[in-house]
Formats: structure tokens, C-alpha cells, sequence
């Protein structure tokens, strides 16, 4: 294997379009990876509707660590780093609940909602009342940002706020976080988080959400039972025969997305055909959404990957993943499934049924997932199998810029999928971020928009 | 049986005797047995004072219910 410098040119060559397995199966890259790519991004924590009200919190990951979100006394929103101060113990143990101190278990130490140090057993008598509790409240995350409900956290103080870190890519996590009918931040928690241990290293599920529609293959059984809401196929999506697919990458960020983009003026088309009720509220949104002027209200949504392990699917089923790392060769999954929090019962309870049905630990389309990314995994761990690596090369130049159709523009690099059917520009896009920040020393080698702004700016 | 106070019982209200001698009374429990809010009921300086208790630091309960 490469030292730790060279990723672009040894293990991550996006020249040649040529990935090492050693990024997926060595564990000396894999610890690389906490340091570098995990303790510098931002992470999705969780979502405000878990946490309404004073003393609620909800046990969260950013990559290895146990956090804690919650809403403190004040009712302002924290995330905390779950280790007691004294002895490392976490100092919560639920997945959920609402308390008004968290103790940890160990020797009692004891910590309000908003971290502070409230008491140490024998702080008179064993420690004379000498120690500074002012300076041992739990670890507190460096940047912490709400965005329309969802809670996200980085533990660098040096990282851009988190909607630079979004770019233009913001329109996309829009399309899950707004209400179906346009109106803003719409979006709530439907029931809880379900979460499972699979075999394969993090990047797996990254890559597939990042856009890979090249495996549809493997969902042919899903296709051919009809899992999705109207009994056909695994979704309703018949715009897709008015609709141009793309692939979309923002190059300097990291993240990438398959989407759909309507014609002017689309009609919308029927779904949820087995819920006379359900079809109707649908209809009634998409009526409402198209009266909204706005730049999402001709997009439809589709897999996408928020670097590094966010994985969006804004529309059937409508979830966030996220992909915790374990080790080098595990991955803890979380999916947090999402509804408008205004729709009717009926609604919620007919989504749930397919949102289950589709995605998480008993979901079909999840199942055949975990599948290729499990023996995948396990077949690129030997040193034979290690020699040889993937190949990255389909549509490798054929991504443009300025994008746009019948007068929507799209940002980043876009490939049209409508007659190409697939591409890996958004696994490049994925990987050749992944390289940067495993490489990069500081935040100005990472924020290169920041210098290209400053050099367009000087030379005007 | 022991003679160990479960403090996960405690109501609010209830009076209790720390190690020190000192007498309390609980003004919240956050119910995870370790620690009790409490104000100081004792004539000295410490009177009126409110302050987190120690579960190993109550002795015995003077007054008022256990759950």
C-alpha cells in the first residue's frame, strides 16, 4: 500500500478511472479515515422532532464516537460527546428519554443538559473542593447547525458553516426536508430510528447511494413483485417518461445525486393507486407545489450521497441513512424515515407499511443491497483479490457544466442519463473528495471555492 | 435488610440526614440513584442553600413519604 500521501495518484486514480481495494479493506486507512474524513465533516446527528421538548435527548453517532443530542433546560438543541470526563464511561446508556442530569454510572459524576459539571461525589471531602469544575463539562461539538429540523455537527472548529459545505447541493437535501407540497421544512420523523450491523466497510453504501443506477438489475425481484405503493415496480414514477434523468455532482464538495427534471409544464401523474386516500393527497401536494414558484418544484428526487455517509432518497421511500463506521470491515446503519408532519393518519400509516417494505433491515430493496455490498466486501479482502483494483471508468468525460433544461439549470457536473442509462461520474465525484480530505492538512486546501471566489474577485 | 436508603424513593418535600449531620430537604429527584436536589434545613451557614446530594451521603430519612 501508499504512504498516506498519494491517494489521487496510487490509490485513488481517477486519470485511469482506477480505485485501490485497499481504501475499502485496509485498516491502517481505515483509522486514517476517523482522523481525517470523520473528525473534520459534518455529520447528521438526528432531527429536532426527536427532541420537542427540555431534557429530551436521543443517543447519536459521528462516525465512532457515542454523542448525545438534546434539548438543554433553556431549550437550546446540544450534542455532546457521551464520555465522562473523569473516567471516559458514558454517561447515557439510553437510546432516548428526557432526564435532567446525565450521571454517569462509574464513579457519579454528574452533568446538566447543557454539559456543565454539576456534581462530583466528595468533592469536599476527596477533593478538598480544589477541582476547577468549570473546565470538565462534557466534550461539547465545535460547530453545530439546525437546518429545517435536522441536527448536524462537526467537531472542527475550522470546517465552513455547514450550508457552505452544502453548496448548491442544499436544493436536493431540500427535497426530503420541505413538505410535498412545497412549503418549507415540512418534514417530521416517522416513528423510530431502525438501525443494523452489516459486513462490508462504510464507502459500499456510500458509493450505491451516490448514484449507481447500474445494479438495477439486482432489483429485478422488487421490480417483478411489485413493492411499490401502487403494487407495480418498486416506485410510481411514470413522469419518468416526460422527465430527463441526471446524474448531478458538485465537484468541490463531495456530494452527487441522481435527479429527475420535469418538463415546464408536466402534468403529475397518478400514484399511490392502491389508497384512494393517499392518492389524493398526493395529488392535492403536487397541485400545490407546482402554484409554488421555486427551484424544486420541477425536480424530482432520487438516491444521492452527502459526503461523506449521508444518504438521501427524497421521494419512495423518503429517508435519510446514515453510515457509521465500526471498523474497516463493518458499517452500524442508521435510517431515519420521514413524512410531512401535517398529513393525515391514514397517509403516515399506508407510508410507514411501504417505507418498510422497501428500505431498512427487512425492506426487499435493502435486502438485495446488503447483499452485493456484503460479498463484495468479503471478496476483496484477500491478498490475491487486494492486487486488483475497481474500475471506475464508465462515461469518464463525458460530464458538462451549465446544465439546463427548458430553462432549469443544475449545478455542479451533470451527466444525462435519459439515453446513457448509467454512469460512475458521481463514485469519481465521491471518491476524488474521499482522496482530498484523507490528504489535506488544513481547511484551505479543502475550501477551494473560498480561493477561486478571492482569485475571480482579484482579477476583476 | 439492609439499612441503605434507596434514594431512587425519595419524594420531594422529604427530609433527610446527610453523613455530615446535616438535615435536608429534597426539592427534585432526578430519579437515576445517584444523586438528589436538596435544600439545607440546618441552622448553620449553609442554610437555605440548595445543592446536589450525594446519594452515599444520606443517612437516614427524618420525614415524608417513600414511593
Amino acid at each position: 500500500m501508499n504512504a498516506t500521501k498519494g491517494y489521487h495518484s496510487g490509490l485513488v486514480d481517477l486519470s485511469k478511472g482506477l480505485i485501490s481495494r485497499e481504501i475499502f479493506v485496509n485498516e491502517e486507512i481505515y483509522a486514517q479515515e476517523q482522523e481525517r474524513v470523520f473528525a473534520r465533516s459534518w455529520l447528521f446527528v438526528g432531527h429536532e422532532s426527536q427532541i420537542p421538548n427540555p431534557g429530551d435527548f436521543f443517543s447519536s453517532r459521528m462516525g465512532e464516537e457515542s454523542v448525545i443530542l438534546c434539548r438543554d433546560r433553556a431549550g437550546t438543541v446540544r450534542v455532546f460527546l457521551n464520555s465522562c470526563r473523569h473516567r471516559g464511561m458514558k454517561v447515557c446508556r439510553y437510546d432516548d428519554g428526557n432526564t435532567t442530569v446525565f450521571t454517569c454510572p462509574y464513579h457519579g459524576w454528574s452533568y446538566g443538559t447543557d454539559g456543565k459539571l454539576a456534581g462530583v461525589p466528595f468533592f469536599r471531602e476527596a477533593y478538598h473542593s480544589e477541582l476547577d469544575r468549570s473546565k470538565l463539562g462534557l466534550v461539547e461539538v465545535a460547530q453545530l447547525c439546525c437546518y429545517k429540523g435536522t441536527v448536524w455537527a462537526n467537531w472542527d472548529a475550522g470546517a465552513p458553516p455547514f450550508l457552505e459545505h452544502l453548496g448548491e447541493f442544499v436544493r436536493f437535501l431540500d427535497l426530503i426536508l420541505d413538505g410535498w407540497d412545497g412549503r418549507e421544512g415540512q418534514a417530521e420523523l416517522l416513528g423510530g430510528v431502525q438501525k443494523w450491523i452489516i459486513p462490508c466497510n462504510w464507502k459500499w453504501p456510500a458509493e450505491n447511494f451516490s448514484g449507481d443506477t447500474y445494479h438495477n438489475i439486482s432489483h429485478r425481484s422488487v421490480d417483478l413483485v411489485g413493492a411499490g405503493p401502487s403494487g407495480r415496480s418498486r416506485r410510481d414514477y411514470s413522469e419518468l417518461n416526460v422527465a430527463r434523468k441526471l446524474h448531478v455532482a458538485i465537484p468541490d464538495r463531495g456530494h452527487q445525486t441522481i435527479t429527475y427534471v420535469l418538463p415546464k409544464d408536466h402534468e403529475s401523474q397518478a400514484a399511490y393507486q392502491n389508497s384512494p386516500e393517499v392518492a389524493e393527497y398526493f395529488r392535492h401536494c403536487e397541485e400545490e407545489r407546482r402554484r409554488r414558484p421555486g427551484v424544486n418544484s420541477r425536480l424530482m428526487g432520487a438516491p444521492g450521497e452527502l459526503f461523506p455517509n449521508v444518504a438521501l432518497l427524497p421521494r419512495q421511500p423518503r429517508t435519510l441513512a446514515v453510515w457509521h463506521p465500526v471498523n474497516a470491515h463493518q458499517t452500524e446503519v442508521w435510517r431515519f424515515f420521514f413524512v410531512d408532519r401535517d398529513a393525515p393518519r391514514v397517509v403516515k400509516n399506508f407510508l410507514r407499511d411501504y417505507y418498510i417494505r422497501y428500505s431498512g433491515p427487512a425492506g426487499m430493496t435493502e435486502q438485495d443491497d446488503m447483499e452485493n455490498w456484503n460479498y463484495a466486501h468479503a471478496a476483496s479482502r484477500g491478498v490475491i483479490a487486494r492486487r486488483y483494483p475497481y474500475t471506475y471508468e464508465m462515461g469518464m468525460g463525458h460530464a458538462v457544466e451549465d446544465y439546463e433544461f427548458e430553462g432549469l439549470r443544475m449545478p455542479g457536473r451533470v451527466v444525462d442519463l435519459t439515453k446513457a442509462q448509467a454512469s460512475e461520474e458521481p463514485m469519481r465525484n465521491l471518491y476524488r473528495r474521499w482522496a482530498q480530505f484523507m490528504e489535506a492538512e488544513s481547511w484551505d486546501d479543502l475550501m477551494t471555492w473560498r480561493r477561486d471566489a478571492a482569485r475571480r474577485e482579484a482579477a476583476e | 435488610m439492609s439499612g441503605i436508603v434507596n434514594v431512587r424513593d425519595l419524594k420531594v418535600g422529604t427530609r433527610v440526614m446527610l453523613g455530615s449531620g446535616a438535615e435536608v430537604e429534597i426539592v427534585s429527584n432526578p430519579g437515576d440513584g445517584v444523586w438528589l436536589f436538596a435544600r439545607y434545613l440546618t441552622a448553620d451557614s449553609a442554610s437555605g442553600e440548595e445543592e446536589m446530594i450525594f446519594a452515599q451521603d444520606v443517612v437516614e430519612v427524618r420525614s415524608g413519604d417513600q414511593r
